[in-house]
């Protein structure tokens, strides 16, 4: 065991401006494991792969590579040194052939010109290897943007395996793809431990760390915590290593069970609500919602309450909102504002119901950067002030503004500079107070936090209590857990289009949500394992990941 | 500090471009006066500003397309200008009995132009570019079969009397005309729910569409608006030559747009407005003119030294306002 490891990162710092994302974070793999990486959001795990794979440069450590330093400028110098990765996020050209995104940067030449030959023989074992994942075709000449997102996603692990690498990166590549596929990618994973490859593998899926990792590394908070040997750990211990705490579950399992059974199912029945009345009647109701990565989401909001969407990152939170929005698909179920049935077709639609919408991303989605502020603030209600729904008088406008911009306590120089010239703060309070003038009933949030700073944050949700304050529902949909448990009176935890746990009252910390998020029902596990065991490779029908027994997994948790 | 407070707005000021383009108009013109005193004159004056204002006209719609965003651009106005008057000469036919219902005819014309390109930017996608820009070969197509080539009849007395007729000091009724359309305009966009959400598209389309406005609806009017003020300005230009001929309007497709930008409208969406448009337009006026008067090119060469001249001017503004900073996130 003295010999160097194959990939030792040791003292890896990076500090996006005040956000310390990387804290010294150490880390050795060696050739020939699968290696999981784990952790609960921001605990830094994507920025250490991404400082392997040269994505991002670190502040400071070093990544030795056969004992070897490796100070890549660029992706490129990793791919060169056997590094190799494939993101959620995809990066094929659609207008290519699969064949021609397989090789892109990498096209054999001969006589400076391109060798189809070369290029055929060199990625078609890799397609022929997935062909069970393509429905049983080989692709090779199909356009790419011609393939659903599972096959995509293919598509860029066999991009990745084409260019030999040995370390391969799997950063949440699983999570588009359906039970097959997953099937067909561990098997090639189990493959290339065999040939000696080191495949990083970061997953939400805790089933698929007990299926094909060897070895894991816990971060939490920008370091790492233990490295383990999968075989030899229970699930328990992981989700403790994650939360930083010991979970004592055997106490408290009752309880959550009786909590998650209340949750999913019956969501117009009980559950205390703290910040609201409880014996009034929920302001919105959601019944087995479904959509795009919605898989029968049920919730229901009281006026005045503050109830908050956790879980890992991308497990429908967002897509939620935009449903109930009329800005996101929407297949099924029901929801109801205060007892009636809405179904709005647009955001237009949805404002007019009593929605409004505050969403994360300031710059593309709440603002019009260059307009002036009272623009801004006038926006969805410009019409209700004008006479005849047309003509705006100047007074009444900047009156609005002016009484808006002052409780919620915004500065700003005039109301006539660009929106643009605010701090990210107040420029958020904005894209909030600018519904007050709706009145709206229902708020929804989605991670309307990200990237200000702690002060302005704590004035956002300052606002946030003002609007609940004044009787709107607020559903605040966020990945950063300890801001759930300062500003919410309940949480739900999503996990895959799902609703999984309630988290209200003593059991609201940042570790339940923690170990809760990462936490699987006894169904998910059911079926993983016996995934694993039954060989279903050739899966004929398009369903979407593994719709697992449905509605009622409430009791089937407490059977596991 | 005493000295910084009237420096700012000095400097802001300074940045402007209608203030900018307003600068250079008056340049121009002084430069223009020099080499000929006639310039100076208050007729001459008159003159330019009348000449402006059919570009000013078809451009408030160029205007109102190009803010809205997207790409937005709409170079089919000169079509729809010759549209209008072709279909107008031809109700009119030198009588004045049917001027209600031809104006009526000329105008729901163009609009029909502009219906199709909002269907085919906003339906099906089509780049506005390459849509309106198909846009102007299928009218012309279409002028071609109404007229069989040759368009016939000519304005009513009276709306040559309404364009060119003296009004007080030797101001023509057209004048007026766009004085009034301008305070329209500027009103619009400044102080209505509609110019204030057509910003907002222009601006973000995405955080419009999140705050409860229907993006499409917005742009679909704008097309429309384009089509339909390039109808009124078809109908101008009949009132003032009396008489069509099938190019009639097809100077002003890049003199529009580039009226629109030199006044400070940027290409990007969700900045301008109108009062710039018109500076623009009386530049371009001001700026031809005086390459006219300076009797650059004519005789062998006839109009290209002069074209080339006019592209350069255009680019060289132009090149002047890429260099601000835009606002954007």
């Amino acid at each position: 065991m003295d010999s160097p490891p194959f990939l030792r990162m040791s003292g890896v710092r990076k500090r996006y401006g005040g956000v310390t994302a990387l804290d010294g974070a150490d880390f050795e793999a060696d050739a020939g494991t699968v290696h999981a990486v784990l952790g609960p959001n921001g605990s830094g795990k994507s920025t250490l792969l991404k400082v392997l794979t040269g994505v991002v440069g670190p502040d400071a450590g070093e990544v030795r590579l056969r004992g070897e330093p490796l100070r890549p400028r660029g992706p490129r110098d990793t791919l060169a040194a056997g590094v190799a990765s494939v993101y959620q996020e995809l990066s094929l050209v659609e207008d290519f052939t699969v064949l021609d995104n397989l090789l892109l940067g990498v096209e054999p030449t001969r006589f400076g010109l391109r060798d189809r030959r070369a290029a055929t023989a060199r990625a078609l074992p890799w397609l022929e290897r997935f062909a069970p994942a393509f429905g049983g075709r080989v692709p090779v000449r199909e356009r790419v943007g011609d393939l659903d997102p599972g096959e995509r996603q293919v598509v860029e692990v066999c991009k990745a395996l084409v260019r030999d690498p040995q370390v391969l990166v799997l950063d949440e590549a699983t999570a588009s793809l359906r039970r097959g596929q997953v099937e067909v990618l561990f098997e090639v994973v189990t493959d290339l431990r065999e040939r000696g490859v080191l495949v990083l593998f970061i997953t939400h899926r805790l089933a698929e760390i007990f299926s094909v990792c060897d070895r894991a590394t816990v971060m939490r908070n920008g370091t790492d915590v233990a490295t383990v040997t999968v075989a030899d750990t229970p699930e328990r211990e992981l989700v403790e290593l994650m939360s930083g705490q010991p979970q004592a579950r055997s106490s408290a399992a009752p309880a959550r069970q009786a909590a998650l059974r209340t949750a999913p199912d019956t969501a117009g029945a009980a559950a205390p609500a703290v910040g609201a009345d409880p014996s009034a009647p929920p302001r919105l109701e959601v019944r087995e919602l479904t959509g795009d990565r919605l898989d029968g989401v049920s919730l229901h909001v009281r006026a005045g309450e503050v109830l908050g969407l956790g879980g890992l990152q991308g497990q429908g939170q967002s897509e939620l909102m935009a449903a109930l929005f009329g800005s996101g698909r929407r297949t099924g179920g029901t929801v109801l504002l205060n007892g009636a049935p809405v179904r709005p077709r647009s955001p237009k639609q949805a404002v007019r119901a009593g929605f409004c919408y505050v969403p994360g991303n300031r710059g593309g989605q709440g603002l019009a950067l260059g307009r002036p502020i009272l623009e801004n603030f006038a926006l969805p209600s410009v019409g209700r002030r004008a006479a005849l729904g047309v003509a705006l008088s100047r007074r009444r406008e900047v009156a609005a503004a002016r009484s808006v911009a002052e409780r919620i306590n915004t500065r700003y120089g005039s109301l006539d500079d660009p929106v643009s010239t605010l701090s990210g703060g107040n420029q958020q309070k904005i894209v909030v107070g600018k519904w007050f003038p709706t009145e709206p009933s229902v708020v929804l949030m989605d991670d309307p936090a990200k990237g200000i700073d702690v002060g302005a944050k704590a004035e956002m949700f300052e606002v946030v209590a003002e609007l609940a304050a004044s009787g709107a529902a607020v559903i605040v949909g966020s990945s950063d857990d300890r801001e759930l448990v300062e500003v919410c009176d309940r949480v739900l935890v999503m996990f895959e289009g799902r609703v999984v746990d309630e988290v209200f009252g003593d059991r609201l910390t940042e570790d339940t949500l923690i170990a809760s998020a990462m936490h699987i029902t006894g169904a998910d596990v059911a079926a993983a394992h016996s995934g694993d065991a039954a060989a279903e490779l050739p899966e004929p029908d398009h369903d979407p990941e593994a719709r697992a027994p449905g509605p009622d997994h409430g009791p089937e948790e407490g059977g596991a | 500090m005493t000295t910084t407070i009237p420096s700012i707005p000095l400097r802001r000021l300074a940045k402007d471009p209608v203030v900018i383009s307003g600068a250079v108009t008056l340049l121009l013109w002084g430069a223009a006066s020099l080499y000929s005193p006639a310039f100076a004159t208050w007729g001459h004056i008159v003159t330019t500003l009348t000449v402006a204002s059919f570009l000013g006209v078809i451009a408030i719609g160029q205007t109102l397309v190009i803010i809205a965003g997207g790409e937005g651009i709409d170079l089919s106005v000169g079509a729809a200008a010759t549209l209008s008057a072709i279909v107008a000469s031809r109700f009119m036919n030198g009588s004045d009995d049917g001027l209600f219902f031809a104006v009526l005819a000329a105008l729901a014309s163009a609009c029909v132009i502009g219906v199709v390109n909002a269907i085919g930017v906003l339906v099906f996608r089509v780049p506005p570019l390459v849509m309106t820009l198909g846009m102007i070969a299928v009218v012309a197509g279409f002028i071609r079969l109404y007229t069989g080539g040759r368009p016939e009849g000519s304005a009513a007395p009276l709306l040559n009397q309404l364009v060119t007729g003296d009004t007080v000091l030797g101001i023509p009724g057209v004048l007026w005309l766009w004085l009034g359309l301008s305070v329209l305009v500027i009103w619009l966009l400044r102080r209505t729910s509609y110019g204030w959400r057509l910003y907002a598209v222009g601006a973000n389309r995405t955080t419009a569409y999140l705050s409860g406005v229907n993006p499409s609806a917005v742009k679909f009017s704008a097309y429309v608006l384009s089509s339909l003020f390039a109808g009124v300005g078809g109908l101008l230009l009949l009132g003032y030559t009396q008489n069509v001929y099938t190019n009639l309007g097809a100077d002003y497709m890049l003199n529009s747009v580039a009226a629109a930008v030199i006044g400070g409208t940027a290409l990007v969406g969700g900045v301008g407005g109108y009062l710039g448009t018109i500076i623009g337009a009386i530049l371009l006026t001001v700026l031809s003119a005086l390459l006219r008067t300076m009797q650059i090119g004519g005789g062998e060469w006839g109009d290209a030294p002069r074209q080339i001249l006019f592209g350069l001017v255009l680019i060289i503004v132009l090149t002047a306002y890429g260099r601000q900073k835009r606002l954007r996130g």
